[in-house]
């Protein structure tokens, strides 16, 4: 349908203990898939990251969408679009990896049982 | 479900129109159409931005400040439903809108008003002034058929005499 954060593109990461940026990889649970909404997890690498944090350059980590520059398109028929692509780092069960959350995030994070991230989040 | 305000025009945002655009420091911008959200993303102030209720109200245009606007407060406290309490808001809406359109349009209606008198003024001057381009000056002492439209000849109180006479 439409596309939302490309393979190949570079995403921010808003938790605290972050790189500055991420480039996606590939998506789980769906092969070949070329565009990624909020809320999808995706495989990604540390292209530029922020010293003194445990994660390197060029670690292959677990992220999860929750901001997109492109407008996501609700059931509801509300299209939301935010400010920047963003993702939250996470471990294999979908806990995020940093304690801190910047930044809104999406409503259907919450409908995906992401509650960890959720509660985190301020906004 | 609600109906929202477009950030640019202040136009009512139906359900299932317009983008929201959700600023990273949490802010919701609500637009009702991409001519608004365009306008947004060139970074233009509605203040400026002449056909935006924003440039309206500052400028004076439109009416600012009156009582119906009170009803329209946004309320976060969710009423809990009571059928009386609904039918009545219904037929109050219905009321307060007409109200409050009237109420606008008699606004624009008054300021309006000093230029349609001003024009007139230009009007009956520009016609004096200038009923020699339309009938040569000559031609209009000559024939008395020709006047200008703004001479009056009473004629009543002298018809009414003759006409008694004749009756009798």
């Amino acid at each position: 349908m439409g596309c939302a954060i490309v393979v190949h593109v570079y995403g921010g990461t808003p938790t605290e203990a972050t790189p500055q940026e991420l480039i996606c990889i590939r998506v789980i649970g769906a092969s070949n898939c070329r565009y990624t909404y909020i809320g999808d997890v995706i495989i990604a690498v540390i292209k530029e990251a922020v010293p003194n944090i445990p994660l390197e350059i060029s670690e292959m980590i677990r992220a999860i969408i929750v901001r997109t520059r492109k407008e996501l398109k609700h059931d509801n028929r509300m299209i939301i679009q935010h400010d920047d692509n963003a993702t939250v780092i996470i471990d294999q069960e979908g806990n995020p990896k940093g304690t801190r959350i910047f930044g809104a995030n999406a409503p259907k994070l919450r409908q995906l049982n992401f509650t960890k991230i959720v509660s985190l989040a301020l906004e | 479900m609600r109906l929202e305000k477009c950030w640019f025009c202040s136009s009512t945002v139906y359900p299932g129109h317009g983008i929201q655009f959700v600023r990273n420091d949490a802010k919701i911008f609500r637009f009702c159409r991409s001519k608004c959200h365009k306008n947004f993303k060139m970074k233009r102030n509605p203040r400026k931005v002449k056909w935006t209720k924003a440039y309206r109200r500052l400028h004076g245009k439109d009416m600012t400040q009156d009582s119906t606007f009170e009803f329209e407060r946004k309320r976060n406290r969710p009423e809990r439903y009571d059928r009386n309490l609904a039918e009545n808001t219904l037929k109050a809406i219905k009321k307060i809108d007409k109200i409050r359109s009237d109420r606008a349009s008699d606004h624009i209606k008054n300021r309006l008003k000093t230029g349609k008198v001003q024009r007139q003024k230009e009007a009956r001057k520009q016609l004096e002034q200038g009923i020699h381009l339309v009938k040569a000056p000559l031609a209009l002492a000559q024939d008395s058929s020709l006047c200008l439209p703004k001479i009056k000849v009473n004629v009543s109180q002298a018809q009414i005499e003759e006409n008694q006479p004749m009756e009798e």
